[in-house]
């Protein structure tokens, strides 16, 4: 079997052994969904009565952003432990590719990342959010979700190599997510924000994912059309490019802990 | 490079830092299907030769080989004709005995009827049948350390390195182990390198000995040979005054085979220590030398370690 693919199976064996993580997985993303959206929902429709359906179609991809980041930083976090236990040295001696190694890894965070997306978009779905029925779409979303998993769980694993603390790994962590997240359209739209920060969403390969999003999974509503704001394609090329630029940056890390 | 030689060193070295010089300059050849240990304490350099040797991490300077192959230029060759058992326990304690044992076998690409029945076999000889379907993380040290063994086995690589690989054993695991070791070298040509600091292994297993300390290899040979160069007896003496006097004294019978002395320890190697010892004692008061501790023992390879060293074969 495919080097890969064999660590792959072995990530994903090792989340099934622990029915809690399961759960987790289950549960996190319906949680926000209902309870962050119902709420936003509400204090939308008190500010403008009719514009808190719209806000919990338009908060969804922001979800599935947020759902991404999370399982690449679990992820990242199991990548640490293996580094820390020895776990990694038997991979290193073993005759399989380097890169393996890491897109097995980033491919079971990924796998993660889409199983609670496609949650995401039912719960969504069942509360009322305006989303398409059209299957291109919700695949076309399901490749940038992919793109953005795998490019953010490159960059949680290139943090991983670079620490050898727990700690010291979740701070690093943190002081990316917070911009990653906020300072984009995840949970607000471009054209509310002040000029600069506007311009600092432009830099953020999250705007990028959560417009392509919106344009492929949401369907429009007399009072919220599509999000036009970023042409589509460059929304996949600016999310592939992500995605090749995590992985990058974490092979390069990971050679850096075998000079 | 020579086809009978399974693993080859020149001036390999390690750096770390300013302070930390892990090998220094090893040069090391061992002949395919021989046992070689090296023995020494921690922070003799051990592991991290291993570690070269086994590309998990690259040397500051020099040239290794395995079966010809460059450690560094031709490493991803050289991890096909390798197996490694590592000093500390790197099981994943989310996978039972069994699952390890697959997984490092299919990393391998050891196809599935093969791997089942190597793996009945190895969970039979490290006697972890019943725990097999357990998770790792239920396991004894004890446990642990023999399936490590056995996974280091499972792909029966053409060199393989254990690193410290009775190390937490039972006597009777460990007597096991090392039938099965010399089992493996006499039925096939698997040329293997150990790491030890336990004396009794070397002496037991190894064709070839090299001892080990400051990222050097100090002396080197069969243990039998350089057990004998210590002589039939080796009386240890630590004492104070006119030492240079005392030695030339003793080096002059005829029934010293050897004597010296580093950082205050005297070894004298005689040909019967119960017969000698009286003469010694007396050539010692004689010569002004008070002796505060003698002891009498057949010689081992802490003896020689001693020797080489002026330290005692033990943990930093």
């Amino acid at each position: 079997m495919n080097a890969t693919m064999l660590l792959w199976q072995k990530q994903m064996k090792k989340t099934l052994v622990h029915p809690e993580e399961i759960v987790g997985m289950l549960i996190q993303p319906i949680l926000w969904v209902v309870l962050f959206g119902v709420g936003m929902r509400s204090l939308m429709g008190a500010a403008a009565p009719g514009s808190g359906a719209d806000y919990m179609t338009f908060m969804i991809p922001g979800i599935v952003a947020l759902t991404a980041v999370s399982a690449a930083i679990a992820g990242g976090s199991t990548w640490l432990s293996e580094r820390l236990i020895g776990i990694v040295k038997e991979y290193l001696a073993a005759p399989i590719p380097r890169l393996s190694i890491l897109l097995g890894n980033a491919g079971s965070i990924v796998t993660k990342v889409l199983f609670q997306a496609i949650i995401i978009l039912l719960v969504g779905l069942l509360m009322g959010a305006n989303l398409s029925h059209n299957p291109a779409g919700w695949l076309g979303g399901l490749l940038l979700i992919a793109g953005y998993g795998i490019g953010f769980s490159g960059l949680a694993l290139a943090v991983a190599s670079a620490t050898d603390s727990s700690a010291g790994y979740h701070m690093m962590i943190f002081l990316l997510q917070l911009p990653l997240l906020f300072l984009s359209n995840s949970l607000y739209p471009l054209q509310t924000l002040p000029l600069w920060m506007r311009l600092g969403t432009y830099l953020n390969p999250t705007t990028y994912v959560v417009t392509g999003l919106r344009q492929m999974t949401l369907a429009p509503t007399p009072t919220m059309g599509p999000d036009a704001s970023i042409a589509l394609w460059l929304c996949f090329l600016v999310t592939l490019a992500f995605a090749v630029t995590g992985m990058t940056v974490a092979l390069k890390a990971f050679r850096r802990t075998i000079a | 490079m020579n086809a009978t030689t399974a693993i080859s060193t020149q001036n390999l070295t390690k750096r770390y830092s300013d302070e930390v010089l892990a090998v220094d300059g090893l040069n090391l050849i061992v002949p395919t299907n021989t046992i070689y240990a090296l023995l020494g304490p921690n922070g003799a350099g051990k592991t991290t030769t291993v570690s070269m040797l086994t590309t998990l991490t690259e040397p500051t300077s020099g040239q290794a080989q395995i079966n010809g192959l460059d450690v560094v230029r031709q490493a991803g060759q050289v991890r096909r004709q390798i197996g490694v058992t590592f000093q500390e326990i790197v099981l994943d304690p989310d996978l039972t005995g069994r699952e390890a044992l697959d997984f490092h076998a299919r990393l391998y690409g050891i196809g599935k009827t093969a791997r089942r029945a190597k793996i009945e076999e190895l969970l039979a000889l490290v006697e972890l049948e019943e725990a097999a379907d357990r998770r790792t993380n239920t396991y004894s040290g004890g446990m642990k350390r023999r399936l490590e063994l056995a996974r280091g086995l499972i792909t029966s690589p053409a060199v393989l390195f254990l690193d410290e690989p009775t190390q937490g054993l039972d006597p009777q695991n460990r007597a096991n182990i090392w039938a099965y070791i010399k089992t493996l070298k006499a039925n096939t040509t698997m040329t293997l390198l150990l790491t030890t600091h336990y004396m009794d292994e070397a002496e037991a297993l190894t064709d070839q000995v090299g001892i080990m300390d400051g990222g050097k290899i100090v002396v080197e040979g069969t243990p039998a040979a350089l057990i004998a160069g210590m002589g039939a007896d080796n009386i240890q003496i630590t004492g104070s005054g006119p030492q240079d006097g005392f030695l030339a004294q003793v080096g002059k019978l005829p029934y010293v085979e050897t004597c010296g002395a580093l950082n205050g320890i005297i070894q004298i190697g005689v040909d019967s220590g119960s017969r000698r010892l009286v003469d010694i004692v007396e050539r010692a008061n004689r010569s002004g030398f008070t002796i505060e501790d003698i002891s009498v023992a057949k010689p081992s390879l802490g003896d020689v370690f001693l020797k080489h060293t002026g330290r005692q074969l033990r943990d930093k």
